[in-house]
């Protein structure tokens, strides 16, 4: 096991820069996960740093050793692909056992850790089975059993889980990260699934158009998501944002949101007087009934899951940002969602008081985007 | 239900009616192996003589040297199979997986050589073998028949290994595999199917050639191949049609063989890009 480090790392394909200079030291042992929407990038870094595809420039290095020029073969790591390329002509041991068998270790020992981690996966009836006569999970944990059987240095995953149905993915999802508090080895995780990096990850890494948008843990970057991007991908569903403009008032800021001079809870209100800003709200920090600050609305839509529910408002002209080009979806630009957890059932058609705490809103620069705290 | 026994019965009627028209060329050489040289021209025709001449095979091949001819094909075939097979394989797996500049236009140029008449390239050919010193040897139509194999063949296998998902090589070099070494440990035997369909194609290319084997072969009796051999019994005032016909039959047999052989392979190796 050892630690990665991946320094300026930049890729470019003819004039399209599909990631712009990738910087991440990932600690001995950490798990690491790298989430971003389709195109961001994050699937590329994974194979740069597999040496299946070549980086136009950066270093990366695992352990001691810099492996930016070494073959994929030479780097000591080990891959979980999205459609777990198992090798069909071969047998679910000889399939754990092929990257054994290519760095030449005897054949007794290849039995004996195949049989291993046959064990750990609880795989081991299945070890003369082809992958052909496997279900999707039991695919997936022979992928995660060639993988572990190499003892390698750093484990690599790519979207493993997106195959599996909504259930086998939830139980899997938990086995991946016991197994990784097991066996302790160093681990990036690529997908596009918030909730799997929310759940899985000791670090999120968010990527948007080839580059990192913020480095967290997991419960940091939920609650202090360093720009709009953040704020809107992680969170389901991701957060609500009203346009508003800051005045100054008594040393702090204050914004007018749903008629009432609401206080924004940033560190120096006066340099935010007159500024154009983005308000964010999570769904779940607006409460049914009135509170703090309250607003009557006539919801849209309520979708009930039982132990709650999702209201949608349409939000007042004055709070929606100006569609942008390829950006938000519609429906969250001119919409808010509060989440209500154990609501009394109600009509849709009967208007409803919300009510929010103000030092649960989060501020944005409505011209870069960036988090004001 | 009426309309679907009428679109049945209609369908049927098809597959009989091509069945017969692909199989009726077949049926009647049998019976022109089988009937007396002197029945052949009669009118009515006979659709089965009266009394078969089963003897007809064992006599011709007493006759001819139709194992020496059977052999020289073989050996032709199996040589231009082989050499086209390695060089397909290495040129489809690049088309396939190598991005390179006028990649594209170059696997469109390898598909353009098919598109020559086999006749336009024997007088090329005839030249180079002869400054080789191959003519009447079989190596000269076993590289002539892998120049009309290649190119076909390349396309083919590019073909199927684009269905060929590419984490599987990926995953063979993070096992530890070269590039050469995944297509070799990995690849290939994935693509068994589309190699054995492949290879047949190619394999009945070289089989049914005429023109090189008459070309490049016709003064070294030695190494004539069957379909040429088969073309020196026919007289210049009478030939034999019985024997030909039978002689024919004794050619094809080995190319049926090898289809039942590899029916559930071709099966498999013909359709593998249809499930995408």
């Amino acid at each position: 096991m050892a630690g990665i480090r991946i320094d300026s790392v930049t890729k470019s394909y003819g004039g399209l820069a599909v990631l712009k200079a990738f910087s991440l030291d990932i600690a001995d042992g950490e798990f690491v996960v790298l989430v971003g929407p389709s195109g961001c990038g994050k699937s590329t870094m994974l194979k740069i740093l597999a040496g299946l595809e070549e980086a136009s420039s950066g270093k990366i290095s695992i352990g001691d050793r810099d492996v930016t020029d070494l073959a994929p073969g030479d780097r000591d790591i080990a891959m979980v692909f999205q459609n777990y390329a198992l090798y069909p002509h071969l047998t679910v041991a000889r399939n754990m056992g092929f990257g054994l068998k290519m760095r030449g270790t005897d054949a007794g020992e290849i039995d004996r850790r195949v049989n291993e981690a046959a064990k750990i996966l609880g795989i081991d009836h299945l070890l003369e089975r082809r992958p052909r006569a496997l279900s999707g999970g039991q695919r997936q944990r022979v992928a995660l059993g060639r993988a572990i059987v190499r003892e390698p240095q750093a484990f690599l995953m790519d979207e493993p889980l997106s195959n599996l149905d909504a259930k086998l993915r939830v139980h899997t999802r938990a086995e991946i990260s016991a197994l990784h508090k097991r066996l302790r080895v160093t681990t990036i995780y690529v997908t596009h699934d918030q909730t799997e990096a929310m759940t899985m990850a000791d670090r999120i890494v968010i990527m948007k158009d080839g580059v990192i948008q913020q480095i967290a843990a997991p419960d940091v970057m939920f609650r202090e998501p360093a720009n709009l991007f953040v704020a809107g991908f992680i969170g389901s569903p991701g957060m609500n944002f009203l346009k508003a403009k800051a005045e100054a008032k008594g040393g702090g800021a204050t914004a007018k949101l749903f008629g009432h001079d609401v206080t924004l809870p940033v560190a120096n209100g006066g340099a935010l007087a007159g500024k154009d800003i983005v308000v964010g709200l999570r769904p779940e920090h607006i409460a049914a009934g009135p509170g703090q600050v309250s607003f009557t609305v006539a919801p849209r839509l309520i979708e009930s899951l039982g132990s709650e529910q999702y209201v949608y408002v349409d939000l007042p002209e004055e709070h929606r940002r100006e569609a942008s080009a390829g950006g938000d979806d519609e429906t969250r630009r001119t919409s808010l969602i509060a989440r209500l957890i154990n609501p009394e059932p109600r009509p849709p058609e009967e208007t409803l008081t919300l009510s929010f705490d103000p030092a649960r809103l989060h501020v944005f620069d409505a011209a870069s985007g960036e988090a004001i705290r | 239900m009426r309309r679907k026994t009428t679109q049945h019965a209609l369908l049927y009627a098809g597959v009989v009616l091509t069945c017969a028209i692909l199989v009726f060329p077949i049926y009647w050489l049998v019976v022109t192996a089988l009937s007396e040289p002197s029945q052949l021209r009669q009118l009515p025709p006979s659709f089965w003589p009266a009394e078969p001449r089963w003897g007809v095979f064992g006599q011709i091949m007493a006759e001819r040297p139709i194992l020496l001819w059977l052999g020289n094909s073989a050996l032709a075939a199996i040589g231009a199979v082989t050499i086209s097979m390695i060089v397909s394989v290495l040129a489809g797996y690049s088309l396939s997986r190598f991005r390179v500049r006028g990649g594209q236009s170059l696997g469109l140029f390898i598909l353009t050589a098919k598109m020559l008449p086999a006749t336009l390239l024997v007088i090329p050919l005839f030249g180079i073998f002869r400054n080789l010193e191959l003519i009447g040897s079989l190596w000269s139509i076993i590289l002539a028949h892998a120049t009309l194999i290649i190119p076909f063949t390349t396309w083919m296998l590019k073909g199927y290994f684009d269905t060929i998902p590419r984490e599987l090589e990926q995953a063979a070099m993070v096992d530890g595999c070269s590039p050469l070494g995944a297509l070799v440990r990995v690849i290939l035997p994935v693509s068994a199917p589309g190699l054995a369909a492949t290879a047949l194609y190619g394999f009945v290319l070289s089989w049914s050639d005429y023109a090189y084997a008459r070309t490049f072969l016709t003064n070294a009796q030695g190494n004539w191949t069957a379909n040429l051999g088969i073309t020196t019994m026919k007289g210049e005032y009478i030939s034999n049609w019985s024997d030909i016909s039978a002689a024919s039959i004794l050619v094809a047999l080995p190319i049926l063989a090898i289809y039942l052989f590899l029916e559930r392979y071709l099966v498999g190796g013909l359709t593998a890009g249809a499930e995408k």
